[in-house]
């Protein structure tokens, strides 16, 4: 593969222009040498796709028997709801299941394992002397590989990230609050696993590793900083970030919807700030009374909803503030976009040192 | 450093040639996996300081809530429902930490064999004086006693942090509460060096069969996760017989395995009553503690209209005073298992053409 191509015919005008390899020429050396990442790729997600659609089926079939079931208030129907609601709990795929939990590191492993060896290999073994000495030029070279690689992972992932939604579905429940169905906040834990934010998250940790394998120069440990860094961005997100993607809505309404991401909560008096969260103990004993009084007949929210009622009694205005459901798509392409901005970035750094690295 | 080591003063009599010692190979181990240790190291090093926040903060909850009397007046649910807010900050940390002993396995057991042999330096350290087996058997055992002193360490910490919601008092006081033998089972004093040597031995007999590292990390991982799957879901509840018993009121802090009823001496059902038992026998009004009516525990209230009519409840549970039992079966067969593999890559290495 050189530079220069000689035309067959050197009398002809036309072909005397001196043509560059094509770029598509990467693809199929971009292919060689990492068939068996990909393919290993393919068969992580090609597995836990095959479980998830084990799992999701009999889940979506019992949260429509209970949406179902008529009529609504007879014995067999709340059977059916409360059994469908201790699954949502229980379940292993639940937000708070193993399974969810731990699907999370997928985006982490599958990115870190991909993209580490693209350049820290080279470099390794020494095998970069020979890759970027071909004709096609060595920051080209680079290009085509990672934006080849970070497109067939997100193409990838994001299909596993519309099987995860559609597991996911009958969680969020929403329109059912009369039946007593559980309702969850698509903000869930399950968040980064979606559409658009699993391919993020991946493509993130695939430009981390890319980057770090071309700073450390070894496989493994660039493995091991991509997860330690990965880990530190996905907790900095989840804590800290997410919830200020836009500005939360703030309401006084004693139940906001079920299916709202609380972001905290506070208390006013006469207009002025009193406490956040939870009253502190001289307040509760001032409540003592009313509380007491209330325990003969419990409400149907039960603790909480009592001690709003007596909150309010004694002139104390709970706030909220949340984000609606209604958000999720716009939180979806806000920490997605970030996150695409970010891979380019880390992707243009890495392409920049290969290019001013000595040779 | 060769094999036979000649005397300083040769006419005496004792000129035998002596083999290498041992112990020169906990150098050459430090020097070659230093880097992978202090890796170890500062990973686990930074979790236990975390661990220890979180933990004293859940301790403290636990103590204000347990010390606090009459259970039942608002102040105290106030403290229940606080320190039961604190599962779900420490829910998820326990299931990420169980990646922990799989990380740190694969990691330091993977290069042991697969570096030498992908890089070809094993040509160097197989042909010095020191003989190729005694060579990994004297690299392989001393690091899985490290990894195993550090992370028993740790599981001791993580025992710990997670006691409060182990401990057996907590239902009868309406606070969070599960069987010890459920929480966190695979990290603690026993099971989590248990886990990370078997982590280790699968990567170096891995690194021994696949010869390149970063496939011998990804074929561990894998397997580790099999292992763990196989472990929780199907192998745990059986290492003892369970416990079987029809009274309504198990232990609080027992492991519930399965439920079924019985009419007459025979099976009627497992699990739930069907819908055509619940139409005919039980009936639901609007119930104190729950919208719609629907019954806030599902069997307890089933018994209560089932069993007049002959219906009677089993229950198969492991009670929690198995729960060291239960570490040391399974860190037993865990430790059986690594043996196993250690020897295996041993014997590999002995018998694979120079």
């Amino acid at each position: 593969m050189t530079a220069l191509t000689r035309p067959a015919r050197p009398n002809s005008a036309g072909d005397a222009a001196l043509r560059p390899v094509p770029w598509r020429r990467m693809a199929g050396v971009s292919w060689r040498q990492h068939r068996i990442a990909l393919a290993g790729a393919a068969v992580l997600l090609g597995a836990l796709a095959v479980w998830l659609w084990i799992m999701g089926t009999p889940l979506h079939h019992a949260y429509a028997a209970a949406i179902a079931c008529h009529p609504a208030s007879s014995a067999a129907c709340q059977g059916s709801i409360a059994n469908f609601n201790q699954s949502v709990e229980n379940h292993f795929m639940g937000s708070k299941g193993t399974g969810g939990v731990l699907l999370q590191v997928v985006p982490a492993l599958i990115g870190a394992f991909v993209g580490a060896p693209v350049l820290a290999r080279e470099l390794e073994t020494g095998t970069f002397r020979y890759a970027w000495t071909q004709g096609f030029g060595r920051w080209r070279w680079a290009l085509a590989k990672l934006v080849a690689l970070a497109l067939v992972l997100a193409a990838a992932t994001a299909a596993f990230g519309a099987l995860v939604s559609w597991y996911y579905q009958p969680y969020l429940g929403t329109g059912n609050p009369a039946l007593g169905l559980n309702e969850n906040s698509p903000f869930g834990d399950l968040f980064s696993l979606r559409e658009v934010t699993f391919p993020a998250w991946t493509v993130a940790s695939f430009a981390t590793a890319a980057l770090a394998g071309m700073l450390i120069r070894r496989v493994v440990p660039a493995i091991v900083a991509t997860l330690a860094a990965y880990a530190g961005l996905a907790f900095a997100t989840a804590g800290l970030l997410r919830e200020h993607y836009l500005t939360p809505l703030v309401t006084s309404s004693v139940s906001p919807p079920g299916t709202a991401w609380i972001i905290s909560q506070w208390s006013t008096l006469d207009g002025r700030f009193a406490f956040a969260g939870n009253p502190p103990t001289s307040i509760f004993n001032q409540l003592g009374p009313c509380l007491a009084a209330g325990n003969g007949k419990p409400l149907a929210g039960g603790f909480p909803q009592q001690l709003a009622q007596c909150l309010a009694q004694h002139g104390y205005t709970q706030w909220t503030s949340y984000q609606p459901a209604s958000r999720l798509w716009p939180f979806q392409w806000i920490e997605g976009g970030w996150l695409l901005a970010l891979s380019a970035l880390l992707i243009a750094a890495t392409i920049w040192l290969v290019h001013r690295r000595a040779a | 450093m060769t094999a036979l080591t000649m005397p300083a003063r040769p006419d005496e009599d004792d000129a035998s040639p002596r083999p290498v010692p041992w112990r020169r190979m906990a150098g050459v181990t430090w020097r070659q996996h230093r880097v992978a240790l202090g890796c170890v190291a500062a990973l686990l090093g930074a979790l236990a300081v975390w661990l220890w926040i979180a933990g004293t903060s859940v301790h403290h909850a636990w103590a204000a809530a347990t010390a606090c009397h009459p259970a039942a007046s608002p102040a105290c649910q106030d403290l229940a429902n606080t320190f039961n807010g604190t599962w779900d900050n420490m829910s998820i940390p326990a299931v990420l930490l169980q990646v922990v002993p799989a990380a740190i396995g694969a990691f330091v057991g993977a290069p042991v064999l697969a570096r030498e042999l992908e890089t070809g330096t094993f040509r160097f350290a197989w042909t010095q004086g020191f003989g190729r087996w005694r060579w990994a058997l004297a690299k392989l055992v001393p690091l899985a006693l490290v990894l195993a002193a550090a992370t028993a360490a740790f599981g001791a910490l993580v025992s710990w942090c997670y006691q409060p919601y182990a401990a057996t008092g907590n239902q009868a006081l309406g606070i969070y509460g599960n069987s010890p033998l459920v929480t966190v089972p695979s990290l603690r004093e026993v099971t989590f060096p248990a886990w990370t040597v078997a982590a280790f031995a699968t990567a170096a007999l891995a690194g021994m069969l696949i010869r390149r590292v970063v496939p011998a990390i990804v074929a561990t991982l894998a397997v580790y996760a099999g292992l763990a799957i196989a472990a929780a879901g199907l192998l745990r509840e059986h290492y003892l017989a369970p416990l079987v018993t029809s009274s309504a009121n198990v232990p609080g802090a027992a492991w519930l395995i399965s439920q079924w009823w019985t009419k007459g001496g025979r099976l009627a059902f497992a699990g739930n009553p069907p819908d055509s038992l619940l139409n005919q026998f039980c009936s639901f009004g609007p119930g104190p503690s729950s919208k719609g009516g629907a019954p806030a525990s599902p069997g307890q209230t089933f018994a209560q209209c089932l069993a007049p009519h002959g219906y009677t409840q089993w229950t198969s549970y492991q009670p929690a005073s198995r729960f060291w039992p239960f570490q040391w079966i399974e860190g037993g067969w865990l430790l059986a298992l690594s043996v196993l593999f250690i020897a295996v890559a041993i014997w590999l290495v002995q018998r694979r053409a120079a």
